[in-house]
């Protein structure tokens, strides 16, 4: 039906509305009237992607000069295919309510196999794509740099937005990757020695826009067309590519002596960190390569691979991460840190040399978005505490808000374990790890829980090596065969693949049977769960100095104090787990914290506004038997039939009961900055 | 349900937070309890219960009773199995008294395999005496909800339609891929219903939904009591069901004098595959047609087939053909005329009094339970009717 969102008119594809989209959607309104950026929470399974795009493309039609595109950015192939999904239903609404052809280009670019028409993106009007395409600058070159200005760009799903940007920006160098690069220098000399038999006059033709320096880009940059990339910094725009690496054979040669001094470097026995300027001092002390060359490496590989009509770019995979290296390094004093391990912290005895070169900011890859287009919104089901993305990732928002769920039936029942039957506390805490009596008790509770929880439980775990630990526990005290007489169990293992794999063939047995036990750093690939527990808080790793070193740098750049941070990635991991017990206003879910470090108000209060809105005072100290009682009576209730009707009115709402005054009242209360 | 449904003593409840239920109450329309759903739902379906709708009389029910490790469960006092066979010794009582003309039979499951208790059958004492066996049996290993299935399916050309289950379980354990089953179920059109005691298990989910049938899970004790109360009234008949007249026996109860000494006895036909009662009787039941004797009706004719049954009985049956239309109902402000109930002459002191539409006579709300639920008739209509 159609809505009127504050004047604007929003063509809604389904018959029935939750009270939170309406609100949603009104706050999207003023983010877009203010072409401003937004951060906006609202919790899974109430109809994010729908209201979003019915709004935006409304706005789109409404004010077809103030916003011309929408580009829309997800996580995983799945999440694509399911916008695409609620695009086509929204399209098709169009066209059955205008009577009219559809002018409406939409796009979406999920993997290789339909990679992308250039051209096209330019003109659709709607474009759904990975994050990757937008912040690595690597592919966001390829497609993206040529969006409009007067476009919005959303990021779902964007819990984990900094991570991602972070990663875009990193560079791990391992000794393969030097061993792969030698050969692509190999080939890359043979190539031109080749060619310059044959056609010389190429390489000259190289040579002497190189000499002109790239002004195109300038000019490009200058008008206002591109994306800017982080990788091409502004003032090797100015300048024309120095003299050292101009023709062919001397890139390639510097090239080479580059590599030999990575080579050399990753010959050590002790751990090195440094900043990039200790770093850049030493590659002149010791192979005289100056800085200038440096920064110009990653746009002389490409302009090379253009001139040498190289086809296969996927080849040259590993000389092109080293020349994005170099031009990172030698561009930016701040914010990264090279690291060089000689062995992983498992495996001491086996000589594996890495050098991490780590982004350490957020907002670098992230800058050029928020400073090119006039509106980005930031969203996923959890992004509480609301207010550290803004900062992290070093912007301004015009809006910030989370959501409720309005229910019509309290279909979440979040409990907070704290202690075992025999009161002993129970904690993942570093000290207590290995303590027998906190792995029994987090056994017993997976075996009490087994026994009331219908279909599936997933356990998540604090870290792999934990979980590997307490299930060799589990089985060698029999608590494993004890929950194998309630539940299958399923083991994640790291390959995401092979999991997804595993239950696949398993379904049938799974709809009678099921249980998963799962690590948490994997977005797990299933949606069986009626009950999921997190055992122990998921810090991350905390002795990683890539880790280290970024908590330094949060701490001396964004004052953000170590724990701070460390809390609200647990947190914001925890959530996102329990988060996967509720797919819908239908479904229902217990989620159970096992920790009694969940009860502390610093930890409660980074979980989403609507978890711990249904989280009381009587549920944070629980035993394992009290949760035992509260979950067979919350499984009872929530199983009584419940039909559409119970939500009308509640939580689900026709137009008649949308334009009622008190419900107008009420939902301005679900908005919550 | 003649008498009122009590909640469970407290002290037998689970253990419960009543000072969150009262802080639920008070926080306004937007966290309305699961209790005032199931409120509604109630009312609604005793409305639903009176429309005019053709319900199937003769009806051959299974029930399947997961007697497996978790019956041992103690949130039903004493434990779940006990609680379930005393509910269920009174839900045959029940059962028959509704239905007199239809047969019951009954399946337990543990241990992964499944077991027939008692071969449909329209008697309620063999039933009954099954049920009082089970109590003292072990609930062991794990139920198997194909083999059960299977077990009331695989006969071809039965006439059954109608599965109860009554499940506890979290799990079962089936040898074959249970989905196919219930396509073959869904095919010979079994309705499958399930009360769950623990929790909403998917699979029963899809069994109930796939075959037409309910899907409940109990709160506790009484509501359980009320849940199993629901399947004794007869399932509407599905349309496709055939409207065929069945043919059917009245056979007289024979009673040799002992003053005739050629009276001799003779074995009823009933006893040929139970052991144990005794065998020689004088009197019975002569199927008219072929002349075999049975000691007890109804019972299904073993040699010719024929539906045998008492006049009495079917006549019981009869109020299910012609279900008593709900009364209208108004609220008492509205309602002008003399304010008592033509039933219990009491006062009508209720919010609204409730109108039979044939004969105008009005009824309190007690009266209107009693006469859909147990009299089946107006007794407004029925005085009528003989005055006239």
């Amino acid at each position: 039906f159609r809505l009127n969102i504050d004047g604007l008119l929003v063509c809604f594809p389904y018959d029935y509305i939750y009270p939170e989209q309406y609100s949603y959607m009104l706050e999207l309104k003023r983010t877009l009237d203010a072409k401003g950026h937004g951060v906006l929470e609202m919790p899974s399974g109430t109809g994010k992607t729908i209201s979003l795009l019915s709004l935006i493309v409304a706005y789109q039609k409404a004010y077809p000069l103030e916003v011309t595109k929408l580009i829309y950015c997800s996580r995983t192939v799945p999440e694509i295919e399911k916008v695409v999904e609620e695009l086509k239903k929204l399209m098709d609404y169009y066209t059955k309510q205008t009577e009219a052809k559809n002018d409406f280009l939409a796009l979406a670019l999920s993997s290789r196999k339909n990679l992308c028409i250039h051209p096209e993106i330019l003109h659709a009007n709607i474009v759904v794509y990975s994050y990757n395409y937008l912040l690595d600058p690597k592919i966001a070159d390829l497609v993206s740099k040529e969006l409009a200005k007067k476009s919005v760009v959303v990021f779902d799903e964007a819990h984990n937005i900094d991570n991602v940007c972070i990663d875009s920006m990193s560079v791990n160098i391992t000794r393969r990757t030097l061993d792969r690069c030698q050969t692509n220098v190999e080939t890359l000399q043979n190539t031109i020695s080749r060619i310059k038999e044959t056609d010389a006059a190429k390489l000259q033709e190289e040579y002497r826009r190189l000499v002109e320096g790239l002004t195109e880009a300038n000019v490009a940059r200058e008008t206002d067309m591109y994306l800017s990339n982080p990788v091409l910094p502004d003032e090797i725009l100015q300048e024309a590519v120095p003299g050292s690496i101009r023709t062919a054979e001397h890139f390639v040669g510097f090239m080479k002596r580059f590599l030999e001094y990575l080579k050399a470097r990753l010959r050590i026995h002790h751990v090195v960190q440094e900043s990039t300027p200790q770093f850049l001092k030493d590659i002149y002390e010791k192979v005289c390569i100056d800085r200038k060359p440096l920064r110009f490496c990653a746009e002389r590989l490409r302009s090379l691979l253009r001139t040498l009509e190289i086809a296969d770019i996927a080849d040259f995979s590993a000389i092109t991460l080293i020349s994005h290296f170099a031009t990172l390094v030698s561009t930016y004093n701040k914010g990264f840190t090279i690291i060089i391990e000689p062995f992983e912290d498992r495996t001491p005895t086996i000589a594996n040399p890495v050098l991490h070169f780590s982004c350490m900011d957020p907002s670098i890859a992230i800058k050029p978005v928020f400073g090119r287009f006039q509106s980005v919104i930031i969203t996923s089901g959890t992004l509480s505490p609301l207010d550290i993305y803004p900062r992290i990732l070093d912007f301004r928002p015009v809006t910030v808000a989370s959501f409720t769920m309005t229910l019509a039936r309290t279909c979440l029942c979040p409990l907070i374990v704290g202690r075992g039957n025999d009161q002993v506390a129970m904690t993942s805490k570093f000290e207590t790890r290995e303590d027998f009596a906190v792995i029994r008790n987090y056994g017993n509770l997976l075996l009490e829980m087994s026994a009331i929880v219908p279909d599936g439980i997933v356990a998540f775990f604090t870290s792999y090596i934990y979980m590997e630990n307490i299930v060799a526990s589990w089985y060698e005290q029999g608590i494993l065969e004890n929950i194998q007489r309630n539940k299958l169990i399923f083991i994640e293992t790291q390959d995401a693949a092979e999991t997804s794999m595993a239950l696949m063939l398993n379904k049938n047995k799974i709809s009678c049977k099921r249980l998963f036990i799962s690590f948490s750093f994997q977005p797990p690939v299933h949606h069986y769960g009626r009950a999921v527990i997190v055992f122990g808080v998921p810090y991350v790793y905390t002795q990683s100095r890539i880790l280290k070193a970024r908590l330094e740098y949060l701490r001396d750049q964004f004052q953000i104090r170590e724990n701070d941070f460390l809390t609200f990635d647990a947190m914001r991991h925890a959530a996102q787990c329990v988060g996967r017990a509720i797919r819908g206003k239908t479904d229902y879910g217990l989620m159970i914290f096992a920790d009694k470090r969940y009860a502390r108000a610093d930890k409660r209060g980074k979980l989403p506004r609507w978890i711990q809105e249904h989280l009381t005072d009587g549920s944070l100290n629980l035993t394992i038997d009290e949760t035992v009682q509260l979950g067979k009576h919350f499984l009872r209730q929530m199983a009584q039939p419940f039909r559409q009707e119970d939500q009308l009115g509640l939580s689900l709402l026709t137009l008649e009961q949308l334009q009622s005054e008190d419900m107008l009242q009420k939902i301005a209360q679900i908005a919550q900055a | 349900m003649d008498e009122e449904p009590e909640r469970a003593k407290r002290w037998e409840g689970g253990y419960e937070r009543t000072w969150e239920v009262l802080k639920e109450d008070e926080s306004g329309s937007l966290k309305a309890t699961v209790e005032d759903i199931l409120f509604q739902a109630k009312r609604k379906r005793v409305f639903e219960g009176h429309g005019q709708v053709r319900l199937g009389m003769m009806r051959h029910l299974f029930v399947i009773i997961d007697s497996s490790r978790s019956m041992e469960d103690q949130d039903l006092k004493p434990n779940r199995l006990t609680s379930t066979l005393k509910l269920m010794e009174f839900f045959v009582e029940e059962y028959f008294d509704q239905n007199p003309i239809s047969q019951i039979g009954i399946i337990t499951t543990k241990n992964k395999r499944a077991e027939k208790l008692t071969d449909l059958a329209g008697n309620p004492k063999k039933h009954l005496a099954a049920l009082k066996k089970v109590v003292d049996s072990t609930c062991v290993g794990e139920p198997s909800l194909y083999n059960s299935l299977n077990c009331v399916a695989l006969p071809s050309g039965t006439e059954i339609k109608e599965i109860l289950v009554i499940f506890s379980s979290l799990t079962t354990c089936d040898p074959a891929n249970i989905y196919e089953l219930i396509k073959t179920l869904n095919a010979l059109k079994i309705r499958v219903s399930v009360i769950g005691l623990s929790a909403e298990v998917r699979v029963c989910t899809i069994l109930t939904r796939e075959t037409g049938g309910s899907y409940n899970v109990i709160l506790d004790e009484s509501h359980f009591k009320e849940l199993l109360m629901l399947h004794v009234k007869p399932p509407p008949a599905s349309s496709s069901s055939e409207c065929s007249l069945i043919r059917m026996g009245f056979p007289q109860h024979v009673i040799a004098s002992m003053s005739d000494q050629d009276a001799k006895p003779s074995f009823s036909m009933s006893h040929l595959d139970s052991t144990g009662e005794p065998g020689l009787t004088l009197g019975g039941y002569y199927c008219p047609q072929c002349r075999a004797k049975y000691t007890e009706l109804p019972v299904e004719c073993k040699v010719c087939g024929l539906t045998l049954v008492s006049a009495p009985h079917l006549a019981r049956s009869f109020h299910h053909l012609f279900p008593l239309e709900a009364f209208q109902e108004t609220p008492l402000e509205e309602y002008e005329g003399e304010r008592f109930c033509e039933a219990c002459q009491g006062e009508l002191k209720d919010k609204s009094v409730f109108t039979c539409l044939a004969c105008k006579k009005v009824f309190c709300v007690e009266c209107d339970l009693f006469i859909h639920d147990t009299l089946h008739c107006c007794p407004g209509c029925m005085q009528t009717d003989r005055t006239s």
